[in-house]
């Protein structure tokens, strides 16, 4: 078990190094000057100077490289030229309320995927089943930012009972959260509704309900276990989407979290903050992936032994 | 007797009624309660020093204070200077208030004065409205409450100048303490002081308790980023805002029905134009600038784009501004597609296969950099002028940045853009403050704003002219010589003057919107709960 | 099947590839919602082919008197802020979708065939690299990659084609990359390769052979997402640019009127979702036909 672990940490850690030179190459692709670019009324030459030399453009690729991981391990992310305050500042501004959302919908997508996605498989070809999988499909195909606003003009406009935007209550989370965990409660119904069925077909759990065990223990202690193991793969493979699309909900709700800071960074040219953004998200994807590896280990002994 | 008695009780119920209810009003007013303003976009920061545009200023108009301020009806009042003396065309004496203190405690005193000149004018670098302040060259101090604003050669606006919101007098003590911090934190005499800044979410003041003036009735002021128009309204009918800043033009009309809220506009000093780059190719041919001019309809665009949220622009100035002159725009320039086909062809421009026209194989094809959402329908204007742009068969390729970008090229040394979508505000409604940083050939960016690179002589010798004089009616004489030559060379395609409009919560008592922009002053609102 | 996160499992060695046979197509017919998927796809395609002629208005002919319009006689589906009809924009928008997608997905499987052969076929240090890289590539949660790569390049529909295209690639070259492993371990293959035939050759025939199921399901599935993310790129104002109708940039655009005007907003999403769904369907409906076993993996 412990090789397990330890191997899954030793290989993430090329994973987390390949990310940040990724975020620093999207810098180097800007065409133009970027620094006169970034610093603009500043512009001064001492400040062109002292920018280029910080962002070391005039050393080789690989030095480069090496500063800013250097940097990123000490925690200095730079400082956000428009606002001229340190990246991890603003970071730290924004990523409770991504986390906050992120959290709600993720927990949503769990909850409402995982029982819509058993109940189709266990009445399978039901009505319920029926308005599931239609369901799922639609939800897969609808794009985040246009469910958030039809969210707010229902909203707004007809059922005047939630805030539609900003933050503050737990009343403003709603919208948001439901919006961001459409997608991927479809997904998970699909996935865990396959999941299922496959493992329902399986012999042990024949064999199990021969011996006249109940069917809700069979579905719950034989069918759920083994179907975890997917099931689980593709809520670590959503907070990905969610991440991302948390980048279009924050910006449809003027929700204040690293998307909508992004977004901002995007636009202001702001190419310190943006990468300071982007490798946040980056990290915290290759973090959760790599908890659900390890989640793995713990639900599939095989695995853990397989190392 | 009894009914004597009864009859002058009667009366003396009913006098004391419309007594009361004369008097009431007046002092009804109440303390306390937190005001939400909502408005599109974040502060680049809360110093002067960095930062002149609106949604600084915003915010630290309440709590940074210049020596003189203007009324809501453009007259000079005194704020931290008590009164003033001219010494000579080019010192004014300025007696400050005794007993003023900064949000810090420090006194404010003729040195914290000088500090603030002193910065702004030959700081490293130099403040962001130095390069408005005309002839100001600094002040000098007489003694604790006396200080000497001079200036390097007669400088007519010098009392509209010093009034302007962008002039506000700083804490030297608190500069020198926080550095660089002092851009997200200021320290001034304001009715209002910081309390915090949460980037791109809000900025929160607090009212100042020892402030010299009438203290401030509400207790807080919370300033919220709501980018999208619609957000914003969504947010004043839900409670969650009580003041709107940019409103939607479409909504008004419904609001101005409703009685729970309040419409407050006023005919602003601002006027939005598409800028020409008059020595970039093919706009430095005075026929194609005028043959755009000619296709652009400004009434479907104030009808339809505006929706009475503005009034047509008369001219490079607004008509509040000392030094107007109404260009006539609608005669020189009236809505034309045909002349302005011809004037293209008479510059020798031939339409193209796909109708775009051209000239020795080169499409007229122009550049233009605009921002959405800095100025009421910024974005939606550009697109509607592209598209009329298009029925002429010119092209016209628009790229979308946010402000802060396109700001910043907007400051840069070149610019490579043909066109450009932008707004400016006379703040010291004198003419001089415009029509000399705006089109003066030495005035080009960085320097100044001359972002059209327009060059005429005769007009530098004008402006330069007015500004040096102190007799205000040859002064404005001047300047309409130099509006005439300019609405013959047009390098702008003015499309209209703000209104001031903010909308408030009908329980936000106490405000008045004031024709420029960045005075937004709180000090006497108060809420009615 | 156990699909773990780190990795995706090598399907089995099967002696008989999936095919494109007769009977591949008799299994999509009888799924109704893969007919419906193709139904819509097609229309899609027929509606981006036919713009010009079925459009009834010049999709950037503003009109600014009739702005707002509400659905009616006159627009079918209303006209925007400036007065351009928005059914015109949506029909010529799906040009944009379209194109953007299947240019994207040219790209993500160039790429993908490129390097997944590279690594399947050449192993060792090489395939190494490639997965690395593929991994790194994954590590960036969704849309971040397209946006990183959008904002450093610009805005315009080339960068964003460009932007979906690299986005898409890593997945591709994984599945590229596993097929190519397991036709490898074919029988058949390793016969052909015993008698003598090259590696040039058994590549051509028979792994593309193999691979052109998954390239398809793939393919189709992809374009479902690369509309979604256009449209995501579009909206945030970092795609196409104006006045080029773009259905993300509709709605985004429709924004600011969506209490007094929702239709701006609303009508051209819808556009985006029918389109997403018509790929999701046919996608699905195409690997149930092919390769039942793929649907672990994609």
């Amino acid at each position: 078990m412990l090789t397990f672990v330890a191997r899954r940490l030793l290989l993430a850690v090329p994973v987390l190094l390949g990310v940040v030179f990724v975020v620093m190459l999207t810098v180097e692709l800007i065409p133009g000057d970027a620094v006169a670019l970034m610093l603009g009324e500043h512009a001064t030459p001492e400040a062109v100077a002292k920018l280029r030399d910080y962002l070391g453009l005039d050393k080789p690729l690989l030095v480069r490289y090496g500063a800013y991981v250097g940097r990123v391990a000490r925690g200095d992310l730079g400082r956000s030229i428009q606002q001229n305050r340190p990246v991890v500042d603003e970071l730290a501004d924004a990523w409770p309320a991504t986390l906050e959302l992120t959290a709600a919908a993720l927990v949503l997508a769990a909850a409402a995927g995982v029982a819509a996605g058993v109940v189709s498989a266990v009445w399978p070809n039901s009505l319920f089943d029926g308005i599931a999988r239609v369901g799922s499909l639609f939800g897969l195909s609808m794009p985040v930012f246009w469910t958030g606003l039809v969210l707010i003009v229902i909203f707004a406009l007809w059922l005047p009972w939630l805030p539609v935007g900003g933050s503050g209550s737990s009343g403003h989370l709603v919208l948001p959260a439901v919006t961001l965990a459409l997608p991927s409660i479809a997904m998970v119904a699909r996935m865990t509704r396959s999941s299922v069925l496959d493992v329902l077909h399986e012999d042990y759990v024949r064999t199990a309900r021969a011996k006249g065990v109940a069917e809700r223990l069979v579905v719950t202690k034989h069918a759920l276990r083994n179907a975890a193991i997917p099931i689980l793969t593709l809520l670590g493979l959503q907070a990905g989407q969610l991440m991302g699309g948390a980048v279009l909900t924050e910006t449809v709700f003027a929700w204040p979290g690293l998307g909508r800071l992004m977004v901002k960074a995007i636009f202001a040219r702001d190419y310190v903050l943006l990468q300071g953004t982007v490798l946040v998200f980056a990290l915290a994807f290759v973090v959760i992936n790599l908890a659900v590896d390890l989640a793995y280990g713990a639900l599939d002994p095989r695995i853990a032994r397989q190392g | 007797m009894t009914r004597s008695r009864i009859a002058i009780a009667f009366l003396l119920t009913v006098v004391l009624e419309i007594a009361g209810g004369v008097v009431a009003p007046a002092q009804a007013q109440k303390a306390g309660g937190t005001l939400t303003i909502v408005r599109p976009t974040d502060p680049v920061s809360l110093d002067p020093q960095l930062e002149t545009t609106a949604p600084g200023a915003w915010v630290y108009f309440n709590m940074l204070e210049p020596l003189l301020t203007m009324d809501e009806k453009m007259q000079i009042r005194p704020s931290l200077a008590a009164s003033y003396e001219v010494l000579s065309p080019t010192r004014v004496r300025f007696k400050l208030r005794p007993g003023v203190k900064f949000h810090d405690g420090t006194p404010l005193n003729a040195a914290a004065v000088k500090f603030t000149f002193d910065r702004a004018l030959r700081g490293t670098p130099p403040a962001r409205w130095a390069s408005l302040a005309g002839s100001l060259s600094g002040a000098e101090v007489v003694d604790d409450l006396t200080v000497d604003v001079t200036t390097r050669e007669p400088y007519g606006p010098i009392l509209r100048t010093l009034a302007m919101y962008c002039t506000g007098i700083v804490s030297p003590t608190a500069v020198q303490k926080m550095g660089a911090d002092f851009s997200r934190a200021p320290v001034g005499t304001g009715p209002f002081k910081f309390v915090e800044w949460k980037t791109n979410t809000h900025v929160i003041l607090e009212r100042n308790p020892d402030y010299w003036g009438d203290k401030a009735l509400l207790d807080r002021v919370i300033f919220k980023v709501v980018p999208e128009e619609g957000a914003r309204m969504i947010a004043l009918q839900t409670g969650d805002a009580d003041m709107v800043l940019l409103p939607a033009p479409a909504q008004l009309p419904a609001l101005k029905r409703d009685s729970k809220y309040v419409v407050h506009e006023v005919v602003g000093g601002r006027v939005v134009f598409a800028g020409m780059h008059a020595a970039l190719p093919p706009l430095d041919d005075v026929r194609v600038r005028t043959a755009l001019l000619h296709a652009v309809d400004r009434k479907a665009i104030l009808e339809n784009i505006l929706e009475g949220s503005a009034v047509p622009a008369r001219g490079v100035l607004a008509p509040s501004v000392f030094g107007f002159k109404d260009m006539q725009l609608d005669r020189l320039y009236p809505f034309d597609r045909a002349k302005a086909k011809a004037l293209l062809a008479q510059a020798g421009f031939t339409p193209g296969p796909d109708g775009v026209l051209q000239k020795s194989g080169q499409r007229l094809s122009l550049s233009w950099l605009a921002a959405r959402g800095r100025y009421p329908k910024d974005g939606e204007i550009t697109e509607a002028i592209q598209a009329m742009f298009k029925e002429v068969g010119v092209e016209a390729k628009v790229q979308f940045l946010e402000w802060a970008a396109v700001f910043t090229q907007f400051r840069a040394a070149t610019l490579n853009q043909h066109m450009f979508t932008l707004g400016w505000v006379t703040s010291n409604a004198d003419a001089d403050y415009s029509l000399y940083a705006l089109f003066h050939s030495k005035q080009v960016p960085p320097t100044g704003w001359n972002t059209s690179r327009y060059a005429n002589p005769r007009v530098d010798t004008l402006v330069e002219q007015a500004r040096r004089s102190l007799n205000q009616t040859e002064r404005e004489k001047l300047y309409g010589e130099v509006q005439d030559i300019l609405a013959r060379e047009m390098v702008w395609i003015p499309v209209y003057n703000t209104k001031e409009i903010v909308v408030t919560r009908a329980n936000v008592k106490g405000f008045t919107v004031h024709p420029v922009e960045y005075n937004l002053w709180l000090g006497k609102v108060w809420l009615d709960k | 099947m156990a699909v773990s996160a780190g990795s995706i499992a090598v399907p089995v060695a099967n002696p008989a590839p999936a095919t494109l046979s007769a009977d591949a197509w008799l299994r999509f017919r009888r799924s109704r919602l893969a007919v419906a998927g193709l139904v819509l796809v097609a229309l899609l395609v027929a509606a981006a082919a036919s713009a010009p002629w079925l459009a009834p208005a010049d999709p950037a002919k503003q009109s600014l008197i009739e702005k707002r319009t509400r659905p009616g006689a006159k627009f079918l589906l209303g006209a925007d802020e400036f007065g351009r009809d928005i059914l015109s924009r949506v029909i010529f928008g799906s040009r944009v979708a379209l194109l953007v997608g299947l240019v994207s997905v040219s790209i993500a499987l160039g790429l993908a065939l490129t390097l997944g052969c590279l690594a399947g076929f050449a192993g060792g240090w090489v395939d190494g690299l490639i997965m690395r890289v593929v991994e790194v590539l994954l590590a960036f949660p969704y849309l971040l990659l397209a946006i990183a790569v959008v904002s450093a390049l610009g805005p315009g529909v080339l960068n964003t084609t460009i932007a979906v295209g690299i986005w898409g690639t890593p997945t591709a070259t994984r599945l590229v990359r596993s097929a190519v492993l397991a036709a490898r371990e074919a029988e058949y293959v390793r016969a052909a390769r015993a008698l003598g035939a090259s590696a040039g050759r058994v590549l051509t025939r028979h792994v593309l052979r193999n691979i052109l199921p998954t390239v398809i399901v793939y393919s189709t599935l992809f374009m479902a997402n690369a509309i979604l993310v256009e449209a995501a790129l579009s909206f945030l104002g970092l795609g196409v640019q104006p006045p080029t109708p773009s259905w993300g940039l509709m709605v985004s655009s429709g924004r600011d009127f969506l209490l007094v005007a929702p239709h701006i907003a609303t009508v051209p999403g819808l556009a985006i979702m029918v389109a997403v769904l018509g790929f999701n369907l046919l996608g699905d409906g195409l690997r149930d036909a092919l390769d039942p076993r793929l649907r672990g993996q994609l």
